[in-house]
């Protein structure tokens, strides 16, 4: 790491951030193409990876962190989006990642998704997308199709799959995008992008589960079919049209910028530095909060 | 003359209950005298049964009392509904309103007759002089400053500060509900004596309730964090904070829940900031998962829990201390997380600051056990000296130790220097899966128990801060009396009047509750025979903590109810006297046993 002190920024390339951690994950893995991924876009953003904050729950894809050499955390299943906000909340100068499988997300941690995007809180979430629970074996997840047979549902799955795109959309996101580790080039930019965006920022990736996912999921076939939301002209300042296209999750595969607000609405973090900054002049120290207790002559 | 005086009122929400009941404390205080002041609620927003229970001294008191010497019904309905938590007994003065058209001798009190029972025209009065009936407090207030000889000038003073906003007209009347009952009580004296003696001549200066003072003590220790969510009745500790951190460069989240309250402060404390997060039973049960990702992130945070009645939702508006063995085993795996406990609400201050004190040293979460008696009461306080307190902060890594940076490593205390995000060469993988100390994750069953002996090993010095037990009495006596929390104010009262009867007997209050320190009990226990352990929860939480820790005598005793049923000075010194006539028959037979 040392090694790193005092380079111009624009110096650090993708090994800058890859640790010496051998991943765990499956060869063919989709994961490893997200890591790849997000060195090549924190490369481009260019910030030391002592300035960034690497956050995750529990899954296959939450051993992320430990294979970047940011400040990483490897939490408890479905609560990395509130330790990541306490993290910008506390030193919003850190460039704070979010990642997680589709179960962490929309399943046990769903509760959070919400709450991250109203709060606007300038993170990127990355959702690593395979419809299934890998570590724990072939389960059903929040995001398999209907009738799937699992080792949870041996007869086949009798619920419907969460959209994510349009949870997200429907709570107020202002960036969201999906990519695929069979688009390198379109993965890493829309990950860069995310992470440019002065707020919270959605990123759905359709990462193959080589070991449990289906045929028409693996990067072959998803090569065949997806399509860029560029190549149809989607304008992503458009927020209905991006609704629209997210209706197709899971039957078309969508890659790009859905939806990115023209106009950020303040972030938390900034919110709070100038409150903060507007009522600091009314204290001298610390003490002075015990003065509520004092009795004063009414 | 009186030097400690019991009131207690009771009416339905709307009634202004509360207020009086803190106009009058404020107002004794600023005469000099010492109080405590708890407030009991119904469930219900508004509407429902509301009450206080002030006592005030010439001297510092650490509860509110015993039966009480003035009880005042507003109506009888709401007043019943407190049973033991408004004791009314043989030397107690009713004052009830008249409008309930109850004839004093046929009062709705069973198995009592008290010294005194007035029906006073209290609604009437309101309305007359204050224009409705919102004024039924003050007119009590009146009677009050009236009866006991205190705070005239203050209650009208305070009176006229807080209704200031209302305009003028409202504080005239007020103060006409005021006087009107000032001189009711002047045209009809108590049979007893009700007046206070003169206040000591160094006073009280400070009032404090529980919840805002852990607050408070939060930002005096450093604290730049706070994320929460609201639960009764922990809350205002979070409404605090909400108000106050700002000033101090901190933040205030309110979370979505309560695991992402206290996962947000697991998040600050990673960034290397000082955080908190604070709630009651059924939220704690909820943080328990957080809990033992900071214990083996070995992150520190403080995580207040202000005890209700439980289990599950129980009764949230009372105060319970039955939350002290999910205290000490709260989260799966072996672990320790220090436990502190205040015993009034004035003791919040240092027991916060010590909290954070202790989760700093040990980079550990640590849990702040208060309860709904010492986080709503009001009482009166000696000075905070801010400047005189000693703040610890983490151990962090010095240049050379970034060199070749191991997060956990193994070191002679246990502890190793934590970095933050943001420290150069300090970069690490914080887990809550097991790790080596570079934190790279593991499944080696030889690391897996180095680290869980780094981790429990680092506590070992905390058993020996005798300085976070309350000791009192002779080492030999061979009675003993042990409490915690805010039961303890109880203890020691019910001790000191043991100890004025000639009983010999020994106090041991923890504030410290876990790690158990054997040594400590096993001191206090080496003179005793008998002795009594006092608690408020069902199962005796705290005599069974430490008898898996500690070989205690047989001829122990527990006292222990439930939250909301009181427990009394005298009854507890009852207690002692009980079992010191034992010990006496204990040591009258033994000889003839040899």
């Amino acid at each position: 790491m040392s090694t790193l002190a005092g380079r111009p920024v624009e110096d650090y390339t993708a090994k800058d951030y890859k640790s010496e951690l051998k991943p765990i994950w499956c060869p063919g893995c989709g994961d490893f193409g997200v890591v790849q991924a997000i060195y090549r876009a924190l490369a481009n953003v260019g910030r030391a990876p002592h300035e960034i904050a690497f956050v995750s729950g529990i899954g296959c894809s939450s051993r992320i962190p430990g294979y970047t050499t940011a400040y990483g955390f490897n939490s408890v299943h479905g609560r990395a989006l509130p330790i990541a906000q306490g993290i910008k909340l506390a030193n919003p100068d850190l460039l704070v990642l979010c990642a997680g499988g589709d179960g962490d997300g929309f399943s046990i941690g769903g509760g959070h998704v919400a709450h991250a995007i109203r709060r606007n809180i300038d993170i990127t979430y990355i959702v690593m997308d395979n419809q299934i629970y890998g570590l724990t074996k072939g389960q059903l997840s929040p995001t398999s199709r209907r009738g799937l047979p699992t080792a949870s549902s041996a007869l086949g799955s009798m619920e419907s799959p969460v959209n994510p795109l349009l949870y997200v959309l429907g709570y107020g996101a202002e960036f969201v995008a999906q990519g695929t580790p069979a688009d390198m080039n379109g993965l890493a930019t829309i990950i860069e992008e995310g992470i440019r965006y002065p707020g919270f920022a959605f990123i759905n990736v359709q990462s193959p589960c080589v070991t449990y996912g289906q045929e028409d999921q693996m990067l072959k076939a998803q090569k065949a079919t997806m399509q860029t939301l560029a190549s149809i002209n989607h304008d992503p300042a458009n927020r209905l049209a991006a609704m629209d296209l997210a209706q197709a999750y899971g039957e078309k595969l969508y890659t790009g910028v859905f939806y990115r607000r023209p106009e950020p609405t303040p972030t938390f973090e900034r919110l709070a530095r100038e409150r903060q900054e507007a009522q600091r002049p009314l204290v001298k120290g610390r003490a002075d909060v015990l003065n509520v207790f004092r009795l004063k002559k009414p | 003359m009186n030097t400690d005086l019991v009131i207690g009122m009771a009416g339905s929400g709307g009634d202004g209950i509360v207020a009086a009941g803190e106009s009058l404390l404020t107002a004794a205080a600023l005469e000099g005298y010492h109080g405590v002041l708890t407030k009991s609620f119904g469930p219900q927003i508004r509407g429902g049964e509301s009450s206080f229970k002030l006592r005030l001294c010439t001297r510092k008191v650490l509860n509110s009392g015993g039966s009480l010497d003035i009880a005042v019904a507003l109506n009888w309905e709401d007043f019943l509904k407190f049973g033991g938590e408004l004791p009314v007994g043989g030397r107690t003065t009713v004052i009830y309103d008249s409008n309930t058209r109850v004839a004093p001798d046929a009062i709705p009190l069973v198995g009592v007759t008290p010294a005194e029972v007035l029906a006073v025209p209290i609604e009437e009065m309101a309305r007359e002089t204050g224009g409705s009936d919102r004024a039924k407090n003050t007119v009590v207030l009146g009677l009050m400053s009236g009866w006991l000889g205190i705070g005239r000038e203050e209650v009208v003073a305070g009176i006229r500060k807080r209704l200031s906003k209302k305009g003028a007209e409202v504080v005239e009347r007020a103060e006409k509900a005021f006087h009107a009952g000032f001189e009711y009580a002047g045209r009809h004296p108590l049979s007893s004596d009700r007046l206070m003696a003169e206040p000591p001549q160094t006073g009280a200066k400070f009032v404090v309730d529980g919840n805002d003072l852990c607050a408070a003590a939060a930002i005096v220790a450093g604290c730049d964090f706070f994320s929460g969510y609201p639960i009764t009745p922990s809350s205002e500790i979070m409404h605090f904070l909400g108000r106050e951190i700002w000033k101090y460069g901190g933040t205030m989240l309110q979370a979505e829940d309560e695991i992402a309250g206290i996962g947000a402060v697991v998040g600050a404390s990673f960034a290397g900031k000082k955080a908190m997060t604070a709630t009651s039973g059924p939220g704690m049960s909820l943080k328990t998962e957080m809990l033992g990702l900071a214990s083996i992130a070995e992150l520190p945070l403080v995580c207040v829990n202000v005890q209700r009645g439980g289990p599950s939702t129980g009764i949230p508006t009372k105060g319970e201390q039955s939350d002290l063995l999910q205290a000490a085993f709260s989260a799966h795996g072996d672990v320790i997380r220090p436990i502190l406990a205040p015993v009034s609400a004035e003791d919040m201050f240092p027991i916060t600051i010590e909290a954070f004190n202790l989760a700093e040293y040990y980079q550990t979460p640590v849990i702040v056990l208060s309860d709904q008696e010492v986080g709503q009461r009001k009482e009166t306080a000696e000075p905070i000296d801010a400047g005189a307190i000693r703040l610890v902060e983490r151990r962090r890594p010095a240049e050379k130790e970034l060199e070749h940076y191991a997060r956990f490593r193994f070191t002679e205390t246990g502890i190793s220097p934590i970095s933050h995000p943001g420290m150069k060469g300090g970069n690490y993988l914080a887990s809550g899966i097991e790790h080596n100390e570079l934190g790279a994750p593991t499944a080696n069953g030889e690391m897996h128990s180095r680290m869980n002996e780094k981790r429990l090993r680092k506590f070992a010095p905390l058993k020996d801060r005798r300085d976070l037990f309350i000791t009192e009495g002779h080492a030999d006596a061979p009675l003993g009396l042990i409490s915690w929390g805010s039961v303890a104010g109880i203890a020691i009262e019910a001790f000191q009047l043991a100890v004025k009867q000639g009983i010999r007997v020994k106090l041991l209050v923890p504030r410290l509750l876990y790690p158990v320190s054997e040594q400590v009990y096993q001191e206090f226990f080496a003179s005793i025979t008998r002795g009594l352990v006092v608690e408020q929860n069902h199962q005796s939480q705290l005599f069974r903590l430490i008898r898996m820790f500690v070989d205690v005598p047989r001829g122990i005793e527990t006292l222990a109810k439930s939250g909301s049923n009181p427990i009394t000075p005298d009854e507890v010194a009852d207690r002692l006297r009980q079992i010191s006539l034992a010990l006496q028959r204990d040591t009258q037979q033994a000889p003839s046993e040899g």
